[in-house]
């Protein structure tokens, strides 16, 4: 290659390599057009493991395992505090480490109807719109599972590998109680027969993510490229238009140009750089004439429990392979998803969980007592054998208090503030007791005490809607204010239905892809004439 | 049994003593092996004792890195992949300190720490992509208490089981599959070792008997000729685990 990235002009740059920006890239490049990928983290190994590991502080070692380098600043409930959230940053973004669950909303997450009415009124783009993208998103990351007894629509799934017998009979136990479960829809593939397939990283059978599924194809056509080790820190432009983005990387900061940009660098960082991107034509930061930039962000809540199979069956190892949707809406309320984790509750895993109990509990200042959780992990690992671990989603409402903040003594550093909201915790109660209720006769605990948030799912903060003065993106998930700016990470959600975020995200990223695949042909068409 | 992942052994400083051992052993367990040493000569005593063509030497000098990062290349263009990795090769200079210069000293650590330094660097370019692998850092006592005229040697061998901590913190988290062990052989009778110690081919087997057990949980352990080298407890520890009813793991020993 003789042209550096810097002097070309490419027709797609796109900010982020996970579930928003890896498929979007791959999809346009096949179409043909140049996309160049910026990544703030590093190339990474294809071949390492993902475990995310808070208690690595250490922010360089921190970038070269390809998660979010420094801490997120935080405020909940008007408490500060600083934490490590589940934020990937490398090849592949959050995506690398996720569980792999792309899992359908139902269509009361996006319609309006008398029955279920929507928190906002419905998204602009109906659940039918979103059908077609479904499928699409779940061929390309090679979903398998089986169908929920539940739904109306099937999805474009694989079939899954047959349930081992403990799994096998905790769905059966599942049923007895009355429940629907299926096996939940799995980015990745066990495979019996293949030997490499209980490793976590099986090379013949990779788990699909931003980077399989997406950055690894797009690079395949010849017309990506993408920059690790780049950290995106403005966009550069006038009233109405984008022209180039500022970056830093290792070398220096320069600045990169291209047709149209494609911001997906997370519900978290995805605001957090157009607040950051102020100028005189945008003094509120850039695509924020509705003031809603940062807004609106919501997290879901986990219920976790851990599941011992009936006596007949031992647990053989961790499953993510079983989801049910009893409670996903519930006497008129919003509810969720209930899957399988993919951990195994065996002696450690318990320790764990109720260390992290004990850490929130008014004995914490106690730390000798910490080590006394041992004792009744013991006696419940040898009594039942180990569980699978689940949790239940619970969908979170937006509210426009709830908001990405720019830290103005640090910039780069990631911040929001977040009250949560009554009306959750009211539907939590409900939730718990409702699972409770669903597992009566089965041998379960709750893992969880307090409200949990999930602050792997952070969506939101830059909703799409058809009101330019009620909502940040138009329904093509284009910024209102510019025309040449769209956003596909988690942001776009004006409501965070009650499931995985992943396959929407994808989904929706395809059809924004088509939409600008769409775009450019037609002022070729135009050039052409 | 060997994992079937496996496809070439490396053992530098396969000429002689141990690393001629080392080399032998894998040969008769199957295994394709190539010897790094500087002295063709020396190899060459090597592969007519292999009585194989599943040995290879070549003649590299661990000291110079370029020479380390081409031979790697010239293995993967022609032979295969490196996916065990024995760092052997050391050079033991009786020195006093009077007679030492910065650049004598020097030398002595570029092969000992500098060669386990190339050779790990260039062979984890290749385990990284699948993410197995197995590697040796064989070591010594030599610095928990020097003798006299050994500074070089001392620092050099202590580094290079720092070195082997290093690699731990960096790999295994991610790589849990690429196994790291020091191992400390004993004393042996070679040019190296003294007089009445002990058969390199005994050591050998137990060498290559841990080269072969791949078990991610020994990432990181230091074994002592054939036995795990217990990692030290604090007396919290001990009072802790004997509350809590916890018997100190049991060190483990290299099957032959």
């Amino acid at each position: 290659m003789t042209e550096t990235p810097t002097d070309q002009i490419w027709d797609v740059i796109v900010i982020g390599t996970g579930m928003g920006g890896g498929p979007l890239g791959r999809w346009l490049a096949e179409k043909g057009w140049s996309v160049l990928y910026l990544e703030r983290g590093p190339q990474g190994h294809p071949a390492a493991r993902h475990d995310l590991n808070y208690e690595m502080g250490d922010p360089v070692a921190r970038h070269v395992r390809g998660y979010w380098p420094t801490p997120i600043q935080a405020t909940i409930n008007g408490k500060s505090f600083s934490f490590f959230a589940p934020i990937g940053s490398g090849v592949g973004g959050s995506s690398t480490f996720y569980a792999g669950a792309l899992e359908r909303p139902e269509p009361h997450d996006l319609d309006h109807s008398e029955a279920r009415p929507h928190p906002t009124g419905g998204w602009p783009v109906s659940y039918a719109e979103m059908q077609p993208w479904f499928s699409a998103a779940e061929s390309m990351f090679k979903v398998n599972g089986t169908p929920d007894p539940l739904g109306e629509s099937d999805g474009t799934l694989d079939p899954p590998s047959p349930p081992r017998r403990d799994e096998a009979a905790l769905m059966q136990k599942l049923a007895a109680n009355g429940l629907h479960p299926y096996q939940g829809h799995l980015c990745f593939h066990r495979d019996e027969d293949c030997p490499t397939c209980k490793e976590t990283r099986c090379p013949k059978h990779p788990k699909m993510d931003g980077r399989t599924a997406g950055v690894d194809p797009a690079l395949a056509t010849g017309r990506a490229e993408v920059q690790v080790n780049t950290a995106v820190r403005k966009f550069i432009g006038d009233t109405d238009h984008v022209s180039r983005v500022e970056i830093e990387t290792p070398d220096g900061v320069e600045t990169l140009s291209a047709r149209y940009f494609v911001l997906a660098a997370g519900a978290l960082a995805s605001p957090s750089l157009l607040l950051r991107s102020q100028s005189e034509d945008w003094p509120e930061g850039c695509g924020n004439s509705s003031g809603l930039v940062g807004r609106n962000l919501m997290f879901h809540m986990n219920e976790m429990f851990a599941l011992w199979p009936p006596r007949s069956a031992r647990t053989e190892g961790p499953t993510k392979a079983i989801a049910l949707r009893d409670l996903y809406f519930k006497d008129g309320q919003r509810l969720g998803l209930i899957q399988a984790m993919g951990i195994e509750a065996r002696y450690g895993e318990i320790v764990h969980f109720l260390n992290l109990a004990f850490d929130r509990s008014p004995l914490r200042k106690l730390t000798w007592l910490r080590q006394f959780t041992r004792i009744p992990a013991l006696i419940a690992s040898k009594l039942f054998g180990s569980a699978a671990v689940f949790v239940g989603i619970l969908e979170d409402l937006p509210y426009p208090e709830n908001r990405v903040i720019v830290n103005s003594d640090r910039p780069d550093q990631l911040a929001f503030q977040y009250d949560i909201a009554p009306e959750l915790l009211k539907r939590r109660k409900t939730f718990r007791s409702e699972i409770r209720k669903t597992l009566r006769g089965m041998r379960w605990v709750f893992l969880n005490h307090g409200p949990e948030l999930n602050y792997g799912h952070a969506c939101g903060t830059l909703r799409f809607g058809s009101d330019p003065a009620e909502s940040v993106l138009d329904p093509n998930c284009k910024v209102h204010d510019l025309d040449n700016l769209y956003v596909t990470d988690a942001s776009f959600m004006p409501t965070s239905c009650g499931t995985n975020p992943s396959l929407t995200i994808a989904a929706n990223a395809l059809r924004v892809a088509d939409h600008i695949h769409k775009t450019l042909s037609r002022q070729k068409d135009c050039k052409n004439d | 049994m060997i994992d079937p992942r496996h496809d070439i052994a490396l053992v530098t400083g396969a000429g002689s003593g141990l690393g001629q051992a080392l080399a032998l052993e894998l040969v008769q367990k199957g295994l394709s092996v190539i010897g790094f040493g500087r002295r063709d000569s020396a190899l060459q005593d090597t592969m007519s004792k292999a009585q194989s063509d599943r040995f290879v030497p070549m003649v590299v000098d661990v000291a110079d890195s370029k020479a380390v990062e081409q031979a790697f290349q010239s293995i993967e263009q022609t032979l295969g992949h490196v996916t065990l990795l024995i760092n052997n090769a050391g050079i033991y200079p009786r020195r006093d300190i009077f007679d030492e210069t910065g650049a004598s000293f020097m030398e002595v650590v570029g092969t000992n720490l500098g060669g386990t330094v190339s050779c790990t660097i260039s062979a984890l370019l290749y385990m990284g992509e699948t993410g197995f692998g197995r590697i040796i850092n064989v070591s010594s006592f030599a610095d928990m208490a020097p003798l006299p005229a050994s500074s070089a040697y001392a620092v050099s061998k202590g580094a290079g089981r720092i070195f082997g901590a290093a690699l731990h913190a960096d790999l295994h988290d991610r790589f849990p599959e690429i196994i790291v062990n020091t191992w400390m052989p004993g004393m042996l009778a070679t040019d190296m070792g003294i007089q009445d110690g002990l058969d390199p081919a005994i050591a050998a087997k137990w060498g290559v008997g841990l080269a072969l057990w791949h078990d991610p949980s020994l990432n990181g352990a230091i074994f002592e000729m054939n036995r795990e080298v217990p990692a030290p407890r604090g007396l919290k520890r001990k009072i802790k685990d004997l509350i809590l009813l916890r018997r100190p793991p049991k060190p483990r020993v290299v099957e032959v």
